[in-house]
């Protein structure tokens, strides 16, 4: 029978910059490797939930497109570079626009999709930074969620993007981990409560031990 | 990290579990697990639900007077006998023990092991390590999706999947008759096997218990009735907003039902009511909701429905109706679990094995002999393949009068127990599920063989003791039992 079930994409935005090599970029794989294995175990988020990976150095690329849970391949990640955050940011709303399916008259669209940012600096590409996070501000196409990670990640700038920005102090394993089991944590709650009342506040669980919200 | 701790429970025994990292957290609680995993201990995530007094009240009616799982004796729901407790036992994962220390929390059994994956459930090998262990929420074998990546032999059958239905329609009449609503029936609350048959009710501690103040739950997405979908925005204590109750309950229940048997929602279809996928959804699933097979009103009906209520005989048919037609925007006329439970044995009666040896679904109802096909995989039954007891129970008051007691459909080695024998059973947690009798084909001829029913007679009137047979010939009439309440059974072949 045909399926009349939305998908729920979501994008991972991981900073691959050279402050993340080591133990954080290997924490960042195990982290993937975690959410893929939580995520295939909920039936919901195996349902609906598509994901997608973009990571920025000095440039920035979509290394995974939005695919099926069951089909997605851990991608190949490493550090080293500067941080193109704006470029990352022009990346995803090209992405959004091209794989999320609208909704039309006679169509059934996708759920607006979740993003999550984790970054541990700062943009070093400021203007189209500038640029890029207005416009995703203002078009409203995403649930939005940006990570600071460090002593050194700066929030004021993942504050233009959107208003849910979580801090977290170190980017040890373990912080990260809590992070990516945040994540998925995060998705399943959204592929379970998709019928909310509309305009209600977006509902994430409660943000780990350790981490701040930020005002 | 692991370390043991113990639970100190109000009675004040006291309770080790294992305390571990990022234990399993749902919507309200979290959870820990017995040292051997035989039970566990669970908190609330928010202090404040802690710290409720109507919370506490709630749960320690639940645990006491209101527990369908411990008899009378025991302390637990009035008129429960031990069989009876022990029977719904397995039917629901029933807290058995509040905590007051280190803070306010319940101890439930675990879950049997029949409702966790074991090893190589998935088609896929990352999928059955990822899978080993967690529990087999209903999602994993309704959706088309999912059953897709499952080994066949997780999936079950049609027969099954009838049996979880039963199953789950009486644990749910069991709830409503002591007045309690569980309130968050779902896709996620209810773990069913379909390899056994079996389902278990979990998330028991945020039932609407009577008279005391409700559980703050909104249900869970696609099992929501769309009254309190509709009055979602309203605060809390609103007299306007619905909130849910055991009619709420009723509609959760058709939907699971609905699921189980043909593998879609009854609400999901080609409709749309607003570009706003979230709008659409809450549109869809509440104030516009419609039946996909809503026969007056096809805008939502899909374009390749193959297999249709029609197709699971008339009395499910009409209860379907019932829920999704008349009471899917009028509470009051939703079926009652009951009436769930007595069409869906009747639906069971009428079972068929599909002759097609390929045919996924194995079984079907075959509710009218003069169409015998499998809706499932087009096969029809051969004629000399269809046998039939017309049941007749006397009249009371009217010697030498009978009115008609149901239909069975019968098959080679197919059991019959004392709910076809006698008129006064019914096959609920109270009934004796010893087989009585079976059918078999010897020969090319069909046979009843009596097992342990007491005075069956033949269609000539002698006698046939257990270890006997009574030949199954059209148009063949004999007494099920000379007793009282015994069914005259009257045989039908080919037609």
């Amino acid at each position: 029978m045909s399926d009349f079930n939305r998908r729920l994409p979501v994008y991972l935005l991981l900073d691959c910059s050279g402050s993340m090599m080591g133990e954080p970029i290997e924490a960042v794989r195990q982290g993937i490797k975690t959410l893929l294995s939580e995520l295939r175990s909920d039936p919901q988020a195996l349902e609906t939930a598509y994901l997608s990976v973009i990571t920025f150095d000095s440039s920035a690329r979509q290394i995974v497109p939005l695919t099926e849970l069951m089909n997605f391949k851990e991608p190949q990640i490493s550090a080293g570079g500067a941080t193109a955050m704006g470029e990352a940011l022009m990346v995803l709303m090209d992405c959004i626009n091209s794989e999320v399916r609208k909704s039309s008259e006679t169509h059934k669209g996708d759920w607006r999709p979740l993003v999550f940012i984790l970054t541990d600096g700062s943009p070093t590409d400021t203007e189209r930074f500038n640029t890029a996070a207005g416009e995703l501000k203002n078009a409203k196409i995403a649930n939005i969620i940006a990570c600071a990670a460090g002593a050194n990640a700066r929030t004021e700038y993942l504050k233009r993007i959107t208003e849910s920005v979580l801090m977290m102090n170190t980017l040890s394993a373990g912080d990260l981990s809590r992070f990516f089991a945040w994540v998925s944590g995060s998705v399943k709650m959204s592929s379970k409560s998709l019928d909310a009342k509309p305009g209600a506040a977006f509902e994430l669980p409660p943000p780990p031990q350790g981490f701040v919200i930020v005002p | 990290m692991e370390r043991t701790a113990e639970a100190i429970l109000t009675d004040g025994r006291r309770l080790p579990y294992v305390i571990k990292d990022d234990p399993p957290r749902g919507g309200m609680k979290y959870t820990y697990f017995a040292p051997d995993r035989s039970y566990v201990v669970q908190f609330f995530n928010d202090p404040k639900n802690a710290a409720d007094p109507n919370l506490r009240k709630r749960i320690e009616a639940i645990i006491g007077k209101y527990n369908p799982t411990l008899s009378e004796e025991e302390g637990g729901a009035r008129g429960g006998t031990k069989a009876a407790a022990d029977y719904f036992a397995g039917k629901f994962c029933w807290p058995f023990a509040i905590v007051q220390s280190p803070e306010f929390g319940i101890v439930c059994p675990a879950y049997p092991s029949d409702f966790l994956f074991s090893d190589n459930a998935s088609i896929y090998p990352q999928m059955s390590k990822d899978l080993k262990g967690k529990d087999k929420k209903s999602k994993w074998f309704t959706s088309e999706k999912l059953r897709q990546i499952m080994k066949e032999r997780e999936l079950g059958d049609f027969r099954s999947m009838l049996c979880i239905s039963i199953n789950l329609a009486r644990a749910v009449r069991r709830m409503h008759s002591a007045g309690l609503a569980h309130s968050d029936l779902s896709c996620n609350n209810v773990l069913i096997d379909p390899i056994s048959g079996g389902c278990v009710v979990i998330d028991i501690d945020s039932l609407v218990v009577p008279g005391i103040y409700p559980p703050e739950v909104i249900g869970t997405s696609g099992y929501i009735a769309p009254e309190v979908l509709t009055t979602l925005g309203l605060p809390f204590g609103d007299p306007k907003r619905n909130l849910p109750n055991a009619r709420t309950d009723l509609h959760a229940l058709a939907v699971l039902i609905y699921e189980y048997l043909l593998f879609r929602h009854p609400l999901s279809g080609p409709k749309i009511y607003s570009k706003d996928p979230d709008e659409d959804e809450y549109l869809s699933k509440g104030e516009k909701a419609l039946f996909i097979e809503n026969p007056y009103d096809r805008s939502n009906r899909p374009p390749d429905l193959a297999i249709t209520i029609s197709d699971l005989g008339r009395s499910l048919e009409s209860l379907f109706l019932r829920a999704f037609v008349d009471g899917l925007h009028c509470p009051d006329e939703r079926p009652t679990a009951m009436e769930w439970e007595k069409a869906l044995v009747g639906a069971f009666d009428l079972l068929h094995p599909c002759e097609n040896p390929n045919c996924a679904a194995g079984w079907f109802i075959l509710h009218d002999p003069a169409k015998p096909v499998c809706p499932f995989c087009g096969t029809k039954v051969r004629p000399e393949n269809i046998v039939r007891f017309h049941l007749k129970s006397r009249m009371r008051g009217s010697p030498g009068q009978w009115k008609e007691a149901g239909v069975i459909n019968v098959y080679h080695n197919m059991p019959l127990f004392k709910w076809h024998i006698y008129s006064d059973v019914f096959p609920d947690e109270k009934a004796d599920r010893s087989m009585a009798a079976y059918v078999c084909r010897v020969n090319g001829e069909f046979l009843l063989v009596n097992r342990s029913v007491h005075s069956m007679r033949s269609p000539g009137g002698n006698i046939v003791p257990p270890g006997q047979a009574i030949r199954l010939k059209d148009g063949a009439v004999f007494l099920m039992s000379d007793e009282e309440t015994g069914c005259l059974c009257e045989v039908s072949c080919g037609r």
